[in-house]
C-alpha cells in the first residue's frame, strides 16, 4: 500500500497543494490531468527524487521503483544492451547474469534484435521499449510511468499501452501512470484520480470519473461537448428560450454537463419516458474515427456522437429538421 | 536592400582582419630562417614550458573546476550570481593587474611563502598559477553550460535504477558533457599559452614563448622577433587544428 499524506511541496510555477492518496498494492491508479497540474513532479516526489515541502509519502522506502519518462531519458552514449543492463551492472552482478536476464526482458518485449544498435537509429516506440526494458530488468514492485506515450504515433501508443497492460497482468506491480489523455486514462486504469492544480479532485473509478464529473473543469477535461450554465429553478435551466430538465431542484447558478453519446437523434418526437425532448436544425457531421460527431441547433449547439450507419440511414444533410432526445438522468449538475 | 551579400561582406572583412596579419607574419620569414629557429634549444624549451605549463594550469582547473560547473548548473543557490561574476573577474581586469595582484598572494612577501617557505615566483608554477588565473573562466563557462543543457531527468533516471548520486554523476552526467568539457579544455589551454600580462609579472623568468618574443624584440627589434614568433604561431595552430579535429569526431 502507497499513502501520501497532506503532501506539499511548491515548486515557484505551481504546487502541489496537501495532496493525500492510497495506492494499493498490485493496482492500477492512474493520474489524470492537464499539463502543469504538477503530474510529474507528483512521480518524482514518489520516486523520492523530490522532497515535499510538508506531509509523508508511506510506502515506497526501499521499494525497488521502475520509473519511465515520456521521452524516454535513454542515456546517449550507451546503446540499447547497455541502457537496459545499466541498473544492474550498478548492482555488480556478474556478467553472465546481466546477459541472461537483458536477453530475457529483451525478449518479452521484442527488441531482442535491437541490443546492439546506437540510441539514436531507435524509433519512438522502439525507445519506449527499451526505456521500459530497463526498469523492467530491475523486477520493481511499483512502476511510475510519466505519459509513457504521449511522444507516440496513434498505432504505437496502442502497442505500448497493449505492453504495459500486459506486463501489469503478467507480474503484477504496483503502477502509477500520468496521462493527460483521458482515453488512455479509461483504457488503463482500476482507479483515476483527477488532478488540477496540484489538487486531487476526483478519485474513483473509471466509470465514476467518466459518468460523474465533479466540475465544469473536470467535464470540460473528460470530453463532455455539451457543457452549459444559467439558474435551475424548479428542476429547469433556461438556455436561449429552451428549457433543460435537470435532476437538481433549485440553484442559482449551475453548470450542467451532458455527454454527445447519451442524446438520441430521432426523424419525429419520440413518445418515451425521457424528459428532454428537442426539435432543431442539423449544422453539420463531423466524421471522426469511430463515429460522426453531429452539431444540432435547437437553440443552443449540441454536439451528438451517432455511428455512421445511423449517418448514413438518417436524414441528416445540414439544414434537415432533427429531434434530440436525453433523459434528465443523462443531465449533470455542477456548482464550480 | 538584400542582407545576405551585405552580412557575407562584413563578415568577410572581419575575417580578413584576423587572417592578413597571421599570414603576413608567417610568410615574412622564409623557410630557412624558420628551420633554424625550430633547431634553436632556447625557443623550442620556452615553447615546450608554455606548453607544458598551460597543461598543469588546465588539470587542475578540470580537477576543481568540474564539480563547481556541475553545481553551477544544476543548483539554485543564494549568491548563485555573484559567484558566476567572481569566475568571470579574470576577463575582465587587464591581466597585467592580475599578475600584481597575484604576486601579493603567491610573490616572495606573501603569507604563502611566510608559511610554507617556498617561493613561487620566477618557477614553473608561478606560470601555471598566471595561466590559470586568466584562463579558467572558459573552461568553468563551457562545462557549466554543458551541464545546463543535459536533462536532470537523466541522472534522476540513474538514481532510480539505484546509481547513487556520485555514480549517476560519473556514469551519466560527466560522460554526456565530455564533448564540453573537452572543448573547454582546449579553449582553456589555449588561453594558457597566449597569455603574457600575468605571467610576464609573476615570472619573467623561465620563459614562457611569449615573455621570449617580446624580449627579443625589445632587445633586437622585429626582425630578430619573427621566427620565433612564425614558430610559435604555426606549432600553437597546428596543435589547435589536430585537437578540433579530435574533439569533433568525439
Amino acid at each position: 500500500m502507497i499513502h501520501l499524506d497532506k503532501v506539499y511541496k511548491n515548486y515557484g510555477d505551481f504546487q502541489i497543494q496537501d495532496l493525500s492518496l492510497e495506492v494499493g498494492t498490485g493496482e492500477y491508479f492512474v493520474i489524470l490531468g492537464p499539463s502543469g497540474a504538477g503530474k510529474t513532479l507528483l512521480l518524482e516526489m514518489m520516486a523520492g527524487l523530490e522532497v515535499p515541502d510538508s506531509g509523508h509519502i508511506n510506502g515506497l522506502e526501499k521499494r525497488r521503483i521502475g520509473l519511465i519518462y515520456q521521452d524516454y531519458m535513454l542515456f546517449p552514449h550507451m546503446n540499447v544492451f547497455e541502457n537496459i543492463a545499466y541498473g544492474l551492472t550498478i548492482r555488480k552482478e556478474d556478467k553472465q547474469k546481466i546477459n541472461t536476464q537483458v536477453q530475457e526482458v529483451s525478449q518479452q518485449l521484442g527488441i531482442a534484435g535491437l541490443l546492439s544498435r546506437n540510441i539514436h537509429t531507435l524509433s519512438g516506440g522502439e525507445k519506449q521499449r527499451v526505456a521500459i526494458a530497463r526498469a523492467m530488468v530491475m523486477r520493481p514492485e511499483v512502476y511510475l510511468l510519466d505519459e509513457p506515450t504521449a511522444a507516440l504515433d496513434l498505432s504505437t501508443k496502442i502497442q505500448i499501452q497493449r505492453m504495459i497492460l500486459e506486463l501489469h497482468k503478467k507480474d503484477q506491480p504496483t503502477v502509477i501512470h500520468v496521462t493527460h489523455d483521458f482515453e488512455e486514462a479509461l483504457a488503463m486504469g482500476d482507479r483515476i484520480g483527477l488532478l488540477f492544480s496540484g489538487q486531487l479532485i476526483q478519485n474513483d473509478t473509471p466509470e465514476k470519473v467518466f459518468n460523474h464529473p465533479v466540475s465544469k473543469k473536470a467535464a470540460n477535461f473528460l470530453g463532455y461537448k455539451n457543457v452549459f450554465s444559467g439558474r435551475i429553478k424548479d428542476h429547469l435551466l433556461n438556455i436561449n428560450g429552451i428549457d433543460i430538465t435537470t435532476p437538481e431542484k433549485q440553484a442559482e447558478k449551475a453548470y450542467i454537463a451532458v455527454r454527445s453519446n447519451d442524446i438520441i437523434l430521432s426523424k419525429a418526437r419520440l413518445e418515451s419516458s425521457a424528459r428532454n425532448a428537442f426539435s432543431g436544425r442539423v449544422i453539420k457531421g463531423i466524421k471522426r474515427t469511430n463515429h460522426v460527431e453531429m452539431i444540432v441547433d435547437i437553440g443552443v449547439w449540441l454536439y451528438v456522437d451517432i455511428t455512421y450507419q445511423s449517418f448514413r440511414e438518417m436524414p441528416l444533410d445540414p439544414g434537415s429538421r432533427i429531434w434530440v432526445t436525453f433523459k434528465t438522468s443523462a443531465v449533470k449538475v455542477f456548482l464550480h | 536592400m538584400k542582407a545576405k551579400p551585405v552580412f557575407y561582406f562584413l563578415g568577410t572583412l572581419l575575417i580578413l582582419f584576423i587572417v592578413i596579419p597571421v599570414f603576413r607574419m608567417i610568410f615574412s620569414v622564409t623557410p630557412q630562417e624558420a628551420g633554424s629557429a625550430l633547431m634553436e634549444k632556447e625557443l623550442m624549451g620556452s615553447v615546450l614550458l608554455t606548453l607544458r605549463a598551460s597543461l598543469w594550469a588546465t588539470l587542475i582547473a578540470l580537477v576543481l573546476g568540474i564539480p563547481l560547473s556541475f553545481i553551477l548548473a544544476r543548483h539554485h543557490f543564494f549568491g548563485k550570481k555573484v559567484i558566476e561574476g567572481l569566475i568571470d573577474i579574470p576577463v575582465v581586469i587587464p591581466h597585467t593587474a592580475a599578475g600584481i595582484a597575484l604576486l601579493m598572494v603567491w610573490g616572495r612577501e606573501s603569507v604563502f611563502t611566510k608559511i610554507t617557505g617556498i617561493s613561487i615566483p620566477g618557477t614553473e608554477a608561478a606560470v601555471s598559477i598566471g595561466m590559470l588565473f586568466v584562463s579558467l573562466p572558459f573552461l568553468i563557462n563551457s562545462v557549466k553550460e554543458g551541464f545546463k543543457m543535459i536533462d536532470v531527468r537523466y541522472e534522476k533516471t540513474a538514481v532510480s535504477l539505484g546509481a547513487s548520486p556520485w555514480k549517476a554523476f560519473t556514469s551519466v552526467s560527466l560522460p554526456m558533457a565530455k564533448k564540453s568539457i573537452i572543448s573547454g579544455s582546449i579553449m582553456m589551454w589555449a588561453r594558457g599559452i597566449s597569455e603574457f600580462g600575468a605571467v610576464v609579472i609573476l615570472a619573467y623568468h623561465p620563459m614562457t614563448a611569449p615573455v621570449l618574443i617580446f624580449e627579443r624584440f625589445q632587445n633586437f627589434g622585429l626582425d630578430y622577433a619573427a621566427p620565433a614568433t612564425v614558430v610559435l604561431i604555426l606549432i600553437t595552430l597546428v596543435i589547435f587544428v589536430i585537437l578540433r579535429a579530435v574533439g569533433d569526431k568525439q
